[in-house]
């Protein structure tokens, strides 16, 4: 069995938005979702002496995922290969999920009363397709595959560079990773 | 909910597509049924973007079909700018739009009738093969700010522009004004690459840029004062012994000119114009010279800084012959036009046009680099070097901004019509007060567009044009490089769109040129471009199938072979070509449009530095402002300024803020920033507001925060060179807008 993750490498993002545009134009969102926003820290220091880097976030797609576990319909569901994904007839809109994701990866689409979230792409994933917001990322600073297999490029990323977890410490073992540098 | 569309089902073909939306022409798969599209995505294996698109490559479905289009030919009703419009047929428009220009040729000369082109959306050896065989020279592009006087300045020096760079095998690589990490994003991801094995990358840019983020030393210059610093450089490379002898000794003419003119520009001397260090001029002249095999690539600030652009162009170009980066592995290819395939400048008929009227093309009398007098000279001697010309739809130019000063006042004659493809003229060129009189006042003005822009909003006529799904095209950097990258129409244009090459040959057809346009479609011109390439296909659809590409094979050190195109066939360090034109053979100095050194009482009303015109995502020029799914990211215009600037004009992050020149005044929201110098102002450019009226006095807010308003089209402005105006290093006020709707005048 597969267990797909993300490594998103700091080092190469440009804050250029198209993973966000890309998302939301191919999962045809209402303007107000965004499931993978990027944001821009910096520039940082004092001019000349200057930092700036991007940070793209998505569902992080936990092992330990606190949405399932507070989804009372059970819509939100953790398949075997670790894809964290919104069945969305079974969901009633109660938000629970939202509330209980720490990474606020989790928006209500008002249009269709059910909470909705990045799901790797799930169907193109089952196709043998990247998903999108890999696809179309120019910089290449998003790697996507399969962490169980050890030729993949995911796999060397996370066992060969220093690579960080957001909120490792709360122990919902989220499968993106992050290469500051 | 993943909303994927089943792309397996039966009856989907893949078209081998490209995106339109910026030079890039990233390739596209797009997936289509009963013609029309489903789905597009990056094509993985095109050889740039490799399956990359950037956010407005994203949404070409939405701009395929958006309800904003215009998707019928229009005709005017009511007065001009009144927003009343009549649908009618294709053939009544090119039927009545040719009886008019038939009469101004009659009445005033075929010079009477100008052309303005746009961007990288168009079959521009059409417009210029009907226009050449109508009479008039007075076709223009914003190609002025844009490449193409570095294009002649380079070509007039070593006998074509290098723009190929051999990035793979350098070890170093300046980013001159230029942000490949906001506008070539798939060029961005080779440096990226590259950097991982060693390349170094210089980043030379008033803002700290998304690229300059990632380089290995990042120059942050006074905006306009690039001269300054390229000349530091050359007096650093020769004077400190860091030139390449032995190409120097063998391959250059005027070495001994040039030693002695820059030998007053030393790094001290340009410290204080540059605002940098002089330690920090000579790290960076060094690491370029020593880390060989190098690069500069172009960036289009330089293009944009006026008065002392062409002196800069010509600056820049001396570094790469002095440090012998031209033509060897890893550094700047001087590929010649292609061999292997019909160039644009061969598609153009230039030699229709008669002498008598090149004569008359507006600006030839003063600015002559990329007017008939330069461009008749320098394609002379491509053809004798290489055989063919660069392409003159883009290097041989009517002067825009006298143009539309020739509209204004009759002078030196009258211009009475405007045929406009895809451009908006008065949100990007120079002056745009200016520019938009002159679109108020032209007799006669027909636009081929997407969109109802200010510019088409004041048309006697508006035509439905194809976007890139629609049409077929060909990357090949202007008719300027020898190879070729081919997509194809995903589609037969929606509605009653057409491409703008029907739209010239229709007119061609109508005013006696039937036997010169022999290709009913663009895919059969394409076709008869391709077919001396020797692939054998039937059709040139047929050849995007197949081939797509078309790379020739790499000739490293071809100046062994056959010299450089120059008169003296060596590289002009002490350019003839720029003599016999009037224009100092080697590179003298020119402080900024507007500094404070020489203007020192404009500087105490504006004390700020301006610089303009920098491209930002999600937007291309003055396009995309009406797609939401872009506009979200940036949904007003923003402009720059060091907290510390703003803290002494009493400014706070967000608020809308006037920036005022000697010109006019525009109202941006402050974004304060350590990214920019607290002297320095940076303005967002193309901005209009497509959700406002686009009937007078409205015109979509065209010159409220349209930051051309404050740029500078004057004479004494311009490059005497080339005529490219000022966007960069100007002098301006900033302070606070009382009341976020005032409005300036109209």
């Amino acid at each position: 069995m597969a267990r797909y993750a993300m490594v998103f490498d700091i080092r190469r993002c440009i804050g250029c938005h198209s993973c966000t545009v890309a998302c939301r134009t191919k999962n045809e969102l209402p303007m107000d979702m965004i499931y993978n926003p990027v944001t821009t820290v910096g520039p940082t220091g004092v001019y000349p002496n200057l930092s700036m880097v991007h940070l793209p976030l998505i569902c992080m797609h936990c092992d330990n995922p606190p949405c399932v576990d507070a989804c009372p319909t059970g819509a939100s569901q953790r398949r075997d290969d670790g894809i964290v994904f919104v069945e969305d007839k079974k969901c009633v809109g109660c938000l629970a999920c939202v509330m209980a994701c720490p990474y606020g990866a989790r928006v209500k689409n008002h249009e269709s009363g059910a909470v909705q979230k990045c799901d790797f792409c799930k169907d193109r994933v089952d196709e043998g397709k990247l998903p999108y917001c890999v696809l179309t990322c120019h910089q290449k600073a998003r790697v996507f595959g399969d962490l169980d297999d050890e030729t993949s490029e995911v796999y060397k990323l996370v066992n060969g560079e220093r690579t960080v977890r957001l909120l490792a410490e709360l122990g919902t073992e989220p499968y993106a990773f992050y290469i500051y540098g | 909910m993943s909303k994927s569309i089943d792309l397996q089902q039966e009856g989907i073909e893949v078209k081998k597509s490209c995106c339109y939306f910026c030079h890039q022409n990233c390739g596209v798969l797009a997936y289509v049924k009963d013609g029309k599209v489903l789905a597009i995505e990056g094509d993985p294996s095109y050889p740039t973007n490799e399956g990359g698109l950037c956010c407005r490559g994203n949404i070409a479905l939405k701009h395929l079909d958006h309800p904003a289009r215009v998707n019928y030919p229009l005709k005017r009703v009511g007065k001009r700018g009144e927003g009343k419009w009549e649908q009618i047929p294709w053939d009544q428009a090119m039927d009545e739009i040719a009886a008019k220009l038939a009469a101004i040729r009659d009445e005033f000369g075929a010079e009477a009738v100008a052309t303005a082109g746009g961007t990288s959306r168009t079959d521009d050896w059409a417009r210029r093969r009907f226009m050449n065989m109508f009479g008039s020279p007075n076709c223009f592009h914003n190609s002025h700010l844009c490449w193409i006087p570095t294009f002649m300045v380079e070509t007039a020096i070593y006998g074509w522009c290098p723009f190929d760079l051999d990035l793979g095998a350098s070890r170093c690589l300046v980013l001159w004004g230029q942000n490949p990490g906001a506008s070539s994003m798939p060029e961005m991801h080779h440096i990226r690459e590259l950097q991982t094995k060693g390349l170094k990358v210089i980043v030379i840019d008033p803002r700290f840029t998304e690229t300059a983020a990632k380089a290995d030393l990042w120059l942050p210059l006074r905006p306009g004062s690039d001269l300054a610093l390229a000349l530091a450089w050359v007096n650093v490379i020769i004077h400190e012994g860091l030139y390449d002898a032995e190409f120097v000794t063998e391959y250059c003419e005027g070495f001994g000119e040039l030693a002695d003119h820059v030998e007053q520009f030393t790094p001290e001397w340009a410290a204080p114009l540059t605002w940098l260090t002089p330690e920090q001029i000579r790290e960076s002249a060094y690491m370029y010279a020593t880390s060989k095999p190098g690069n500069i690539q172009w960036g289009v600030a330089i293009d944009q800084l006026g008065k002392s652009a062409g002196a800069a162009m010509h600056a820049r170009a001396l570094l790469r012959a002095l440090t012998g980066n031209l033509d060897c592995p890893g550094s700047d290819l001087l590929t010649g036009p292609s061999q292997d395939s019909i160039t644009d400048e061969e598609m153009e008929a230039n030699d229709m046009l008669p002498e008598a009227q090149k004569a008359k093309q507006i600006g030839a009398d003063r600015f002559k680099l990329i007017t008939w007098p330069g461009y008749g000279r320098i394609a002379e001697l491509a053809k004798k070097h290489w055989g063919k010309a660069p392409t003159a739809e883009w290097m041989c130019e009517a002067h825009p901004p006298s143009v539309f000063n020739a509209i204004i006042t009759g002078e030196p004659y009258q211009i009475k019509a405007l045929l406009v493809s895809a451009t908006n003229p008065v949100n990007s060129y120079g002056q745009s007060k200016m520019t938009l009189e002159a679109l108020r006042k032209v007799d006669f003005m027909v636009t081929c567009e997407y969109w109802m822009t200010p510019t088409a909003a004041l048309s006697d006529y508006v035509l439905p044009i194809a976007g890139a799904l629609e049409r077929p095209t060909i990357t090949n950097s202007y008719g300027c490089a020898d190879f070729l990258l081919c997509s194809q129409r995903a589609i037969q244009p929606m509605y009653e769109r057409r491409n703008d090459y029907n739209f010239w040959r229709d007119l061609g057809m109508r005013m006696g040129q039937e036997e010169m346009w022999p290709w009913e479609t663009v895919e059969d011109a394409y076709h008869y471009r391709i077919e001396p390439l020797g692939y054998g296909a039937e059709s040139y659809d047929e050849f995007v199938d197949l081939y797509r590409f078309h790379f020739p094979e790499r000739e490293y050190f071809k100046y062994k072979r056959i010299g450089f195109g120059t008169p003296s066939g060596k590289v002009e360090l002490y350019s003839s070509t720029l003599k016999d034109l009037g224009y100092p053979p080697l590179p003298e100095y020119a402080g900024p449009v507007e500094n404070e050194l020489d203007d020192p009482e404009l500087a105490k009303e504006y004390p700020l530095v301006l610089t303009t015109g920098n491209g930002f995502m999600p937007f291309h020029h003055s396009e995309h402002f009406q797609i939401k799914e872009l506009r979200f990211l940036r949904h007003e215009p923003r402009v720059e300024i060091n907290p510390a600037t703003a803290a002494e004009l009493g400014i706070a992050d967000e608020d809308w803020v006037w920036i005022e020149t000697r010109r006019g005044r525009i109202k941006q929201k402050a974004a304060l920033t350590q990214g920019v110098a607290p002297r320095v102002i940076v303005t967002e450019r193309g901005w209009w507001f497509p959700e406002r009226s686009m009937a007078e006095p409205e015109l979509g807010g065209c010159l409220e925060s349209n930051t051309n308003v404050l740029t500078s089209v004057d004479d004494e402005h311009c490059d005497p060179f080339s005529g490219t105006w000022a966007n960069r290093g100007l002098l301006c006020k900033v302070y606070k807008v009382n009341g976020a709707d005032a409005k300036e005048g109209k």
